[in-house]
């Protein structure tokens, strides 16, 4: 099984060719360095740039200027070993959960036999045995999470990037995500970047969080909350941490606007 | 679409009829088959000119087709939405109307033409009804469909809103119906250009239909082509016509694709 | 004691629809036998059916009906190749939808019918003509229906697909071709109707068998009731040969798009 990789974000600027003259840039130059095997959050209000930043590191878009480099070898385009998981409705609506896994399997070279053990132990590893044979709108909103993680997973990819994943479900089915995003973090070590707008989501999940403010997108904080898994959300330490990002969005709103 | 995206299917067609010309004036063509467009448009001229069959010109044709397919259009459409309303807003009217309707649709219009004989003598009549046999099932099925689909949502707020029954008919639910219902309008149009074609192979000479299956007797397969664009160009004009009429009609579907 | 008829018309789909099938058959049957009395210009449906059978033999019906379907067949299935085909790729490729849309836009509103002429012409009386005027009815729908599919395909799913490296003809045949299948199930329904209604017409050149040249035949001898026979035959078999369609759709489209 693949380890996770380093991931080096360089500058990276995003403009749209679409976008004013004179407006501000999604991204406006941003530099960061993920350790391998790393879970980092990317917290922000809309339009701050998260998702598109996390979209340059994929290989969805391209940056207007710098570049970012996985494992040392820089990005060109999607694949080769990231995995993406999506906020919702992006598992192939037509294939069953094994087979949507499998699907991804078959992509890396896989043959078909392989691919399917592999699915089977991957839906097993998110608690899923009983769907393999379920279409995507058989299952709940958590369950096609949960096949969306297995699929990204059977990649066998260095680094799992995650736009919102939980973003679309309900409060008590989120929180059952959460915990089940980190135990199989624990048994499938990668480096994560994990895009979210709940605070404390990323409080909960990551060994470092980073804010993004927006025009341009930019890095306004960084933070580890240091603590040991799994958190509990009345940690007072994460209360603190809370109020601290918190102020940092609301201040940087607050200069913007004036 | 810009001047740019105009050029290459510009040059695909001057390439096709330059070809198609130089095909034919080589010989490997036989003007029957393939009347290479030179004389197209010497026969296009003498159709507006001369006539064809001698003086029934062009205009005469265009008119009289016109004529026909508006008159079955507009009483198919008369007929059809009050009915389909009634049909639509009521269950048991519906789950008896649904097979009488499936198979209304089902029928091949141009089946009816000895009865439309028998019944309607060999004048205008028969063509008209043909036509608006044809456009009266499409026109039915679409407005029942289009009543209901409304949004039950839509119908709960007005409820909720103390709307007296007669207004929530016309002011949610006709509005609310009206994007289908056009939908259907110009799907019934189109009916009527399928119908018309075989409704004038009967006793007349005048129209256009009547013109392109006149022009095989005498061996004129250009002036068939003629015809066949002069009938495309009216269906093509007529639809963008309703088009039109949908968007003053529905201001609030602006900008939306259909 | 035994529900109220409402109550049970309002229970039973099928028996709500029987009562009305028969409730107009009963009100035809009345009309041409107490009110026309002319079976010459409207006969009961009784009369059309006892006449037709009466005048043809189940085999020679049979035949009509088969070798019409025939006809079909080999019609729309040309056409749903072409126009599945042209129509994915003219929703995907930016350049084959510069080139080819068009020309489809440009020929679509001339009606099928309007070929026949050019038909005979190019492939002669035979069958090739009679199928090439079904092709036409069905192409143009079907070519909408998978172009409007392949170009609604929803981006999250194409960035999937790119982030697992399918791309080409892959991310057509893999990805496009199955998101745009709902899309494209509708497209083909529209076009089998629209065969049939156009067979009647393409039966016209020169057919000797087939369930067109059955009316036709009736309407030059002068049998009104063949004529209603053949006319309900023919929707009848289109009836069935939609409800065909939908089952397939239902059973491999349906199982992941509930509809």
């Amino acid at each position: 099984m693949t380890q996770g990789a380093a991931i080096d974000v360089l500058g990276v600027a995003k403009r749209f060719a679409t976008d004013p003259p004179g407006a501000p840039a999604v991204l406006g130059g941003v530099d960061l360095s993920i350790g391998a095997n790393e879970f980092v959050a990317l917290v922000g209000r809309s339009g701050c740039g998260k998702t598109t930043l996390l979209n340059i590191i994929a290989g969805l878009e391209t940056a207007s200027a710098g570049e970012v480099r996985v494992g040392g070898t820089r990005v060109t385009g999607p694949g080769g070993g990231k995995g993406v998981v999506f906020q919702q409705n992006a598992l192939f609506p037509w294939l069953t959960a094994a087979r949507n896994i499998a699907f991804a399997a078959r992509n890396r070279g896989l043959d078909a036999a392989a691919a399917a053990a592999l699915a089977a132990e991957l839906l097993r590893l998110v608690g899923l045995d009983g769907a393999a044979a379920k279409y995507p709108c058989e299952l709940s909103g958590g369950m096609q999470q949960r096949v969306a993680i297995a699929r990204a997973l059977a990649l066998d990819p260095a680094i799992l990037l995650m736009d919102e994943p939980f973003g679309a479900l309900d409060e008590i089915t989120r929180t059952e995500m959460q915990e089940e995003l980190l135990r199989v973090w624990e048994a499938r070590r990668k480096t994560v970047v994990f895009v979210t707008h709940s605070i404390t989501e990323a409080l909960l999940l990551a060994d470092r969080i980073i804010v993004l403010a927006p025009r341009p997108g930019r890095i306004v904080l960084e933070l580890r909350p240091g603590l040991p898994r799994p958190r509990r959300r009345s940690e007072p330490t994460l209360a603190r941490l809370h109020e601290q990002i918190w102020d940092a969005l609301r201040d940087d709103h607050a200069a913007t606007r004036a | 679409m810009n001047a740019r995206h105009a050029l290459p299917p510009l040059a695909l067609l001057a390439a096709l009829l330059l070809g198609w010309e130089a095909a034919a004036a080589a010989g490997w063509l036989t003007p029957i088959r393939f009347p290479p467009p030179s004389r197209l448009a010497t026969s296009f001229r003498e159709l507006a000119l001369e006539g064809f069959p001698f003086g029934a010109f062009l205009s005469t044709h265009v008119v009289a087709t016109l004529r026909r397919v508006l008159a079955g259009y507009l009483i198919a459409v008369a007929l059809a939405v009050p009915l389909g309303l009634l049909i639509g807003a009521s269950p048991l009217l519906d789950r008896m109307a649904s097979p009488v309707v499936a198979f209304g649709r089902s029928i091949a219009t141009l089946s009816l033409l000895p009865l439309a004989l028998v019944w309607f003598g060999t004048e205008e009549a028969p063509k008209v009804f043909l036509i608006g046999f044809g456009c009266f099932w499409v026109m039915l099925s679409n407005v029942i469909a289009a009543i209901k689909l409304v949004d039950p949502v839509l119908l709960r707020a007005a409820r909720s809103m103390d709307t007296p029954p007669r207004d929530i008919f016309l002011r949610v639910m006709l509005p609310a119906a009206l994007p289908r219902i056009a939908a259907g309008a110009r799907m019934a149009l189109g009916m009527g250009f399928v119908v018309i074609v075989g409704a004038e192979m009967i006793g007349t000479s005048i129209g256009l239909g009547a013109l392109i299956m006149e022009a095989r007797t005498f061996y004129r397969s250009d002036i068939t082509m003629v015809g066949m664009a002069c009938i495309g160009a009216i269906g093509f004009a007529l639809t963008a016509l309703l088009g039109l009429l949908e968007v003053r009609l529905m201001p609030w579907r602006r900008g939306r694709q259909t | 004691m035994a529900p109220p008829l409402r109550a049970r018309l309002a229970a039973s789909p099928a028996l709500a629809g029987a009562l009305g099938v028969a409730l107009l058959l009963l009100a035809w049957e009345v009309a041409a036998r107490l009110l026309w009395r002319d079976p010459a210009t409207l006969p009961a449906p009784s009369e059309a059916v006892l006449v037709a059978l009466r005048l043809l033999t189940p085999g020679e019906i049979a035949m009509h009906v088969l070798i019409s379907l025939g006809r079909i067949l080999a019609g729309f299935t040309l056409a749903a190749v072409a126009g599945i085909t042209l129509g994915v790729l003219c929703g995907r490729v930016a350049a084959v939808e510069r080139l080819l849309r068009p020309f489809v836009e440009a020929f679509r509103p001339v009606p099928p019918l309007a070929w026949i002429p050019i038909a005979i012409v190019w492939f002669g009386l035979g069958e090739a003509s009679k199928v090439f005027v079904i092709f036409l009815g069905a192409f143009f729908p079907i070519w909408t229906s998978a172009w409007r599919g392949a170009a609604l395909v929803p981006q999250v799913l194409l960035d999937s697909a790119r982030s697992m490296e399918v791309r080409g003809p892959a991310l057509l045949l893999r990805v496009v071709l199955p998101a745009a299948l709902p899309d494209i199930a509708v497209g083909l329904r529209v076009a089998l109707g629209l065969s049939f209604g156009v067979l009647v017409a393409a039966e016209l050149i020169a057919a000797e068998r087939g369930m067109g040249r059955l009316v036709m035949q009736a309407r030059e001898l002068g049998q009104m009731g063949v004529a209603i026979f053949a006319i309900f035959l023919i929707g009848i078999v289109s009836l069935l040969a939609d409800q065909q369609l939908s089952a397939i759709i239902r059973r491999s489209v349906g199982r992941w798009r509930p509809v």
